[in-house]
């Protein structure tokens, strides 16, 4: 008697881990494709506002278009992050003023680059190809940009993105036909610094040359 | 001309040997630079070379040449890469894209590839012989910034060096003769479609290093592929993680 008590018990303690297992592993499931769904929909909406932008700018002066892009861009990518990533070890050792003009410089690079692209991105139109968790934190978010005229040949996109302290979706990366922003914009930062042994004021220095 | 075979294979042996100085790099993002110092200068000759000759006759090509007649030059120059294509998919075993590549070089050759029958529907993965001695395990070796060429490591210029020598071997002499009206039309034709990325390469703080990240991404995406950007990404993912706590 005794022992089928504990056979019942045995059972129905196995039930009971199996039915959490399986709650918790649809919890995951679940957190993951709200992830993908809301950086899907960040991706969405950045290339919709950048067409836009791009529509409606068309007759500002080169500046005013620059300063509206640069709010634009500041809603949808981690640059505390990309600033982080591009200068490895070297970050930590800057001062907060320093980081503070690392940041705007770096921003002003990628605003400089979208804004040679804008207007040809007017016409192109963005295709969604698959999303998918990468780890606990990454999402991944491919497309294509297709020109229906058949001018440009079709441009695989790959967006890296993660939540950031506000638990906003944000983007860390893109990658155009594999070339990645970060790797490349790193490469050239620690190029600098490794020349002029860390001093952040000589990285510096070289973002205001070209200007 | 036996001269120029004697120099031509040597120049070969000694790029094949030089490119076994490094280890293979497949699985790294970043690329082993002993010449960095030469290479800068080279990149300075080129960027003044390109700002004063290429660019301004390219930027007149694109305003003054329709772009249905650009688009022809194209799909010529583009037709006249196909049988090395087509050779190096054969050595590289890959049977879909030497049956694409051969038929759509048959069909083209009808308009000496001037016209592009297949309006770019068929995609071919554009083989050459530095990929193929890349699927041969040899390591892509040192970064070279080459004279007009640009931005190569040693393994790639063994490769257009031969794939170019081969070419000129098989075919005839007024073939020949249209080759070397060619490469300047190509460098022209390239510069072109490449405008605003040179342009914007130039602009950066280091447009070296920049022009050599961008050419060794987008040569190991295209010789190792799916395989290459997955240990990037992997090794990416870490990195990336690492930087979110």
């Amino acid at each position: 008697m005794k022992n089928s008590y504990n056979n019942l018990s045995f059972k129905k303690v196995l039930c009971i881990t199996f039915f959490l297992f399986l709650f918790f592993q649809l919890l995951t499931f679940k957190s993951y494709s709200d992830n993908i769904k809301s950086s899907e929909v960040i991706v969405q909406k950045m290339i919709a506002d950048a067409k836009q932008h791009a529509l409606k700018t068309i007759k500002l002066s080169p500046e005013e278009r620059s300063s509206k892009i640069k709010i634009l861009i500041k809603q949808f990518i981690n640059l505390d992050f990309m600033a982080r990533a591009t200068t490895g070890s070297f970050w930590k050792k800057a001062s907060n003023t320093q980081k503070e003009k690392y940041k705007s410089a770096l921003l002003k690079q990628i605003v400089n680059t979208i804004e040679e692209h804008l207007n040809t991105l007017a016409r192109l139109s963005y295709k969604p190809l698959k999303s998918e968790a990468r780890g606990k934190k990454l999402v991944y978010i491919r497309g294509i940009i297709v020109d229906h005229s058949k001018k440009i040949p079709d441009v695989n996109l790959l967006w890296k993105l993660a939540k950031d302290k506000k638990g906003n979706f944000l983007v860390l990366d893109l990658e155009i036909e594999g070339i990645s922003l970060v790797s490349s914009h790193k490469a050239e930062t620690m190029s600098i610094l490794r020349k002029n042994k860390g001093d952040f004021n000589a990285l510096l220095g070289t973002f205001t040359e070209g200007e | 001309m036996r001269n120029f075979d004697f120099v031509y294979s040597g120049i070969f042996i000694l790029l094949f040997v030089l490119s076994g100085c490094s280890n293979n790099l497949k699985t790294t993002t970043e690329n082993a630079d002993p010449f960095e110092g030469l290479n800068r200068n080279i990149f300075a000759f080129n960027k003044s070379l390109d700002q004063s000759i290429v660019s301004p006759i390219s930027s007149a090509y694109v305003n003054t040449i329709p772009y249905s007649v650009r688009k022809s030059v194209s799909n010529h120059l583009e037709w006249m890469d196909t049988p090395s294509i087509i050779v190096n998919s054969a050595l590289q075993m890959n049977l879909e894209n030497t049956i694409l590549a051969s038929a759509k070089f048959m069909l083209n050759g009808l308009s000496f590839g001037f016209y592009d029958f297949d309006n770019n529907e068929t995609k071919i993965d554009k083989k050459d012989l530095g990929s193929t001695l890349a699927k041969f395990n040899v390591p892509e070796g040192p970064f070279l910034m080459i004279p007009l060429l640009g931005p190569k490591t040693v393994r790639d210029f063994t490769g257009t060096v031969s794939d170019r020598q081969s070419l000129s071997n098989i075919s005839s002499k007024s073939l020949k003769n249209l080759s070397l009206v060619e490469i300047p039309v190509n460098l022209v034709d390239k510069r072109s479609k490449l405008a605003k990325n040179i342009d914007s390469i130039y602009k950066s703080p280091d447009p070296y290093t920049k022009m050599k990240s961008y050419y060794m991404q987008n040569r190991r995406k295209n010789v190792y592929g799916d395989e290459y950007l997955e240990v990037k990404n992997n090794k990416s993912d870490l990195e990336f993680e690492k930087l979110l706590q």
